[in-house]
């Protein structure tokens, strides 16, 4: 009664809504549990992990990350950079939407615009001016200025069939509008290119898809033929799920249960390096203190960020000493993690303040790994310089808002850039804050350094990738040696499987299982 | 309903001896030098009342003071368990505290609430329940409804709904500055109906003796009849029912810390410490959870026990339900 | 009768109105909702565009009108967390809740019944007093440190050898105190479909598996309690004229306990466990949070951490339906038996 049936008037054909039928047994059958379940089937609703999971299977990018941030090309075959300013894209040919239309470059240029439409995505497709349609095949993307980043960009577009979502509902309402938080056509109703279809859905209980019979990728060595989403938000439920072998597949697998995984005979356990950033900002116009650079340096002298992340992350971290991860364009390799204690009691009192002094701090409770406790240890850290802190968690829903009334002297963020690139992290958490541009949206620390802004808004136009690599590594030297944030660690991710699925080639940091390729061993 | 006063405890005997001398004589004393369990209940509660007063200097360390944690200490087990550090006689917690400090001084935290709220329902319940059964009328009808209302509800879920209430009006971050008192206030808030009830139905029991008659006719005040005659009359029950009453309001307590709503981990009550040593359960660390839950336990049980002791002995006619 | 139907609905009526006024008041206090529903990145103006297009930035009096106009039609609003009408997540919640409920109503039925006629039969009993013992330890612990305890022993395993391992009595002594574990501890695992939201955990073994240890903590709060009540009604009644009345005519003993006694027995009991349906929705939320069971209190307790004020809402309106509606009912079955209470609802 309560389950929505989908796609049925676009395919004409009777689906089957209710569970897969026994007579399907010989299929591979991959059963996973996320955290959550996607939101909406609208991908353009919301920038979020979950909503980019579903695109990439259900959808097919224009290109996509490899593991070691590369790009591979997906529906777009082949690209060039006509001039500055234009890059023009070849797509592939013969490749069909779950709708049965074809796939051509008026789908790409109707992505984009609606993208530009949307309140989550505007922002990062704003550089783009125009888009032009060569001919079915071909698309000329027109930005602003000279962007180097367009390509990281095109990891986000995810062509929609323009026909399929053109018109209007039986309501009267646009089909291509895009509605957070209720029911429009695209949240409900969705075709694409991608190896799977959407199948049944029950908000909350499951999503259920099928391999997509006309896929293009007919040299993908996948071999799963139905998947079964379901949601589990409770982490130790989600290990537990698993480890009787209700679900194939779960992510995230949270610290306290990796050893629980690991022992387990029949489950694999997937851990990498992850490029989501948790630090602590120290704010300048709150308190005096960290106007003085010294102030600032001995605080990043005083944690340990190896204990954070060895004992309460259960070495599931890695601990950071600028923002960008190990693969980024800006990462510098020279900077690594400076605890040393002796040295944060010289800088206090070196800057007059041996006797240390109050602060206020805060951080969420239910946003990242440990998140809580992270900044309890920090505390205590501060502590041994005699600084005394007033500790603050709270959940997510009212953090973000105390976040933004920078409510507090010290405040925990995490940060994943959208765009897997170093000058994302710059310009929300670094740079000068400026209400009209949005720049350093979240810098609630106030720090300010023009030079270092100078040499961001060079890097964003420069298209040479090793000057520009050059400029980044640069910018997280100067943020270092101004010791501009306390850096924590890079949080990891934990993937877990039963033994026969091969998950390790379809993971990558991003964090976006590539499950069309997925194969289940016999 | 009949309030039978105890038989020596209360009534003044004609020789008027002191008062010693007739706590030596009564029936209180006599049944506590037989009853064995009731005495160990009583010395086992006397010592945690006491560890827990005494905590800044029984305790091996002071867990507020940031400066003394030590964050690679984290988790280790208690003395009789390989890999123990004889520095942290029963362990520490996942971020390095002394375990047995943090359990005094939470017992302190946990005992503060539960004492500060029985006061509080004790005064709110004793005056509606006086307001109620000697006023009788419109105000007795609001009053008992509203108890009705509140109890049909049960104490824990009016506890945290107003406790989830509290936390969303004044925002995590001041809740959790003046969380010891709002737990006070909630807890209180949660559990007067059950005094109110006890001694509004006393009350109308001891209205239609004879003495306060006496006491109407010679003209007193309606407060001085409520509160020098009435009241004093009321007192075993009120006596018996706190006992069981300050178990309930740890035990309210700890369940609103275990969700979250009650103390923050920075000042931790049994309860929290409970519920942040649950997260490390499955990963072998049973001590940071069942150490304190242990303790919680044996707090609440003894004065359990004692709380029926109590009602064995003066045995009032309580208010079912 | 009717009037006094009546006086409930009013009631009823009245609770939900405060309750809904109270969340409306606060909703600003829990959060902010649009927080949780765009990426980070957002700028400031979208967010307050979406604000506006939800109706935050109405007046309070606007926004309530609106919520009570659509509450009259079951129309409690949309989850903003699930996207989807509050009343359709709870719907998808109570079956989890309502199955706990009942199995820990059976295990507490089952036991306490025999257990406390038991010792009212025989209260001299070394068995009596055990478990006389042991029920006032049971009222004593709270209810999450029962699972706690339940789940390090039969999820987790305990291993203990104090006894020499190397010897067969040791070995069998050790095995004797040590658990096995292994049961499963954390959600419901796979439930198999009946019809709509309802998932069942009954037709299955494992999905009964899954059951026992929830249900177990939630039965081990109420089950001290009825043992104690049917115990001291029973002892009531065996003392009663009545009873000695049967056993001078010669009625068997048996008979007279589990017909004549039981009987009379159970009518307070009925009647005292009705209104303890309350507290049992608040203990609910407790072992649901520690074996992350899928229901309602589960989902309660995730609401007012995600701010979701409809659903914060709702839950306490229909939680506030079912207190009230029990209550009537208990009240009504103990107007009905006991022909002395009058019914206007005027305090005894």
């Amino acid at each position: 009664m309560f389950k929505k049936t989908l796609l049925a008037s676009a395919f004409g054909a009777a689906m089957l809504t209710a569970a897969l039928p026994q007579a399907a047994l010989a299929d591979n059958t991959l059963r996973m549990a996320y955290d959550a379940d996607p939101v909406s089937l609208d991908i353009h609703e919301q920038l979020s992990g979950g909503i980019l999971q579903l695109s990439h299977m259900v959808f097919d990018p224009l290109v996509r990350w490899t593991k070691d941030y590369q790009f591979e090309p997906r529906l777009a075959t082949e690209w060039e950079q006509v001039d500055d300013t234009t890059l023009r894209i070849k797509l592939r040919e013969g490749v069909k939407f779950h709708s049965g239309n074809d796939f051509t470059a008026k789908d790409v240029a109707w992505t984009i615009e609606r993208l530009q439409r949307s309140g989550d995505f505007k922002a990062i497709f704003e550089t783009i001016d125009s888009v032009n349609v060569v001919d079915d095949h071909t698309v000329e993307i027109v930005t602003k200025q000279p962007d180097p980043l367009l390509l990281n960009i095109a990891t986000y577009i995810f062509p929609m069939d323009s026909e399929f979502y053109s018109g209007e509902t039986d309501s009267g309402k646009a089909k291509d509008e895009i509605v957070k938080n209720g029911n429009s056509y695209a949240s409900t109703h969705v075709s694409g290119t991608g190896p799977f279809k959407v199948t049944g859905r029950q908000q909350g209980v499951k999503v259920e898809f099928e391999r997509f019979a006309d896929y293009w990728d007919t040299e993908s060595p996948g071999n799963v033929d139905h998947i079964v989403l379901t949601p589990i938000n409770e982490n130790a439920t989600r290990v537990s799920a698993l480890l009787s072998g209700d679900v194939d597949f779960i992510a995230p697998v949270p610290p306290n249960d990796l050893e629980r995984v690991e022992a387990d005979p029949d489950a694999k356990l997937v851990t990498m390096s992850g490029t989501r950033i948790i630090l602590l900002h120290m704010n300048q116009e709150r308190v005096e203190a960290f106007k003085d650079a010294r102030v600032r340096q001995a605080f990043t002298y005083a944690i340990n960020q190896e204990g954070i992340a060895s004992r309460l992350m259960k070495g599931f971290a890695t601990p950071a000493a600028q923002l960008s991860p190990e693969g980024y364009a800006g990462h510098n390799p020279d900077l690594t993690p400076r605890y040393d204690l002796e040295k944060a009691k010289e800088l206090m009192a070196e800057a007059g303040y041996e006797d240390g002094f109050s602060i206020t701090m805060m951080a969420p409770n239910n946003r990242y790994v440990n998140d809580a406790k992270i900044a309890q240890a920090v505390a205590a850290m501060l502590a041994k310089i005699n600084v005394r802190v007033d500790l603050k968690t709270l959940p997510k829903a009212q953090y973000w808002g105390e976040y933004d009334n920078r409510a507090a002297d010290m405040m925990l963020i995490g940060w994943h850039a959208d765009t897997e690139d170093s000058a994302n992290f710059f310009q929300y958490l670094t740079e000068c804050p400026n209400a009209e541009t949005g720049a350093g949206q979240y810098n609630a620390g106030n720090y300010c350094n023009p030079e270092l802004d100078k040499l961001l808004e060079q890097a964003n136009l420069e298209l040479d990738k090793d000057k520009r690599a050059d400029m980044l590594q640069q910018i997280e030297q100067g943020l270092y040696d101004d010791a501009a944030f306390v850096p924590l660690h890079w949080q990891d991710l934990a993937w877990a499987s039963a033994n026969n699925a091969d998950i390790e080639p379809i993971l990558n940091v991003m964090n976006f299982p590539y499950l069309g390729d997925l194969v289940i061993e016999e | 309903m009949t309030t039978s006063t105890t038989p020596s405890s209360t009534t003044p005997s004609p020789s008027t001896p002191s008062r010693w001398e007739r706590f030596r004589d009564s029936f209180l004393l006599y049944s506590f030098k037989r009853d064995l369990v009731a005495q160990l209940s009583l010395i086992i509660f006397i010592l945690m009342v006491g560890a827990a007063v005494l905590a800044p200097w029984l305790a091996p360390t002071n867990p507020y003071d940031l400066a003394s944690i030590d964050l690679l200490a984290s988790e280790l087990p208690p003395f009789w368990i390989e890999g123990a550090d004889p520095l942290y006689v029963m362990g520490t917690d996942a971020q390095g505290r002394d375990l047995l400090s943090t359990i005094l001084y939470g017992m302190r935290v946990s005992l503060v609430i539960g004492f500060g709220a029985v006061l509080l329902q004790a005064t709110i319940g004793v005056c509606f329940g006086l307001l109620a059964g000697y006023l009788g009328g419109r105000i007795d009808a609001f009053l008992m409804r509203l108890a009705d209302i509140q109890l049909s509800f049960s104490t824990l879920m009016v506890a945290i709904v107003v406790g989830a209430l509290f936390k969303s009006i004044f925002g995590g971050a001041t809740y959790s500055d003046y969380a010891m008192w709002l737990l006070v206030l909630i807890i209180g808030l949660a559990e007067w109906p059950q005094y109110a009830r006890t001694v509004r139905a006393s009350v109308l029991a001891e209205r239609a003796k004879e003495y306060v008659d006496a006491a109407r006719v010679m003209g007193l005040r309606r407060r001085r009849i409520m509160f020098r005659h009435i009241l004093p009359n009321t007192l075993s029950p009120i006596f018996v029912i706190s006992t069981v009453q300050v178990a309930n309001a740890i035990i309210s307590e700890a369940a609103l810390s275990f969700l979250g709503l009650g103390m923050p981990e920075t000042q931790p009550s049994l309860g929290s410490l409970i519920k942040s040593g649950f997260d490390y359960l499955q990963s072998g660390s049973w001590w940071i959870t069942l150490i304190p839950g242990l303790v919680l336990v044996v707090l609440v049980l003894v004065i359990n026990l004692l709380g029926d002791w109590l009602r064995d002995v003066l045995n009032p006619r309580l208010y079912k339900g | 009768m009717i009037a006094f139907l009546i006086k409930r609905l009013f009631h009823a009526l009245l609770v939900m109105f405060v309750i809904s006024l109270i969340a409306f008041a606060i909703q600003d206090n829990l959060g902010d909702p649009v927080q949780q529903m765009v990426g980070q990145s957002v700028p400031e103006s979208e967010r307050a565009a979406l604000r506006e297009e939800l109706g935050l930035n109405d007046p309070f009096l606007v926004q309530y009108l609106r919520f009570a106009v659509n509450a009259t039609q079951f129309d409690f609003g949309y989850s903003y967390v699930f996207h989807e009408p509050t009343t359709q997540v709870i719907l998808r919640h109570l079956p989890a809740t309502l199955e706990l409920v009942f199995a820990s109503t059976l295990l507490i039925i089952l036991l306490s019944v025999p257990i406390g006629v038991y010792s009212a039969i025989k209260p001299r009993a070394w068995l009596s007093r055990f478990f006389m013992g042991v029920s006032i330890v049971g009222i004593s612990i709270p209810v999450f440190l029962t699972a706690i305890v339940l789940i390090q022993l039969f999820a987790i395993g305990i291993s203990w050898s104090p006894f020499p391992a190397d010897t067969s009595w040791g070995g069998w002594l050790n095995g004797l105190i040590s658990t096995e574990g292994g049961l499963p501890a954390y959600g419901r695992g796979n439930p198999e479909h009946v019809f709509g939201t309802w998932y069942t955990n009954f037709t299955s073994l494992k999905g009964l598996t899954y059951l026992i240890l929830p249900a177990i903590s939630l039965a081990s709060i109420m089950l001290p309690l009825f043992i104690r009540l049917i115990r001291a009604e029973m002892l009531e009644v065996l003392q009663s004229e009545y009873v000695k009345f049967a056993r001078a005519k010669g009625i068997s003993m048996r008979r007279i306990y589990f017909v004549h006694a039981l009987k009379n027995t159970m009518l307070p009991v009925i009647t005292v466990g009705g209104v303890q349906i309350g507290t049992l929705v608040a203990y609910t939320i407790l072992t649901e949070t520690v074996f992350q069971w899928p229901g309602m209190g589960l989902m309660f307790l995730d609401a007012i951490n995600r701010s979701d004020i409809p659903l914060i809402v709702t839950y306490l309106m229909i939680v506030g339906v079912i207190f009230v509606v029990t209550n009537t009912v208990v009240d009504l079955i103990y107007g009905l038996v006991n022909p002395t209470v009058k019914l206007t609802g005027k305090p005894a």
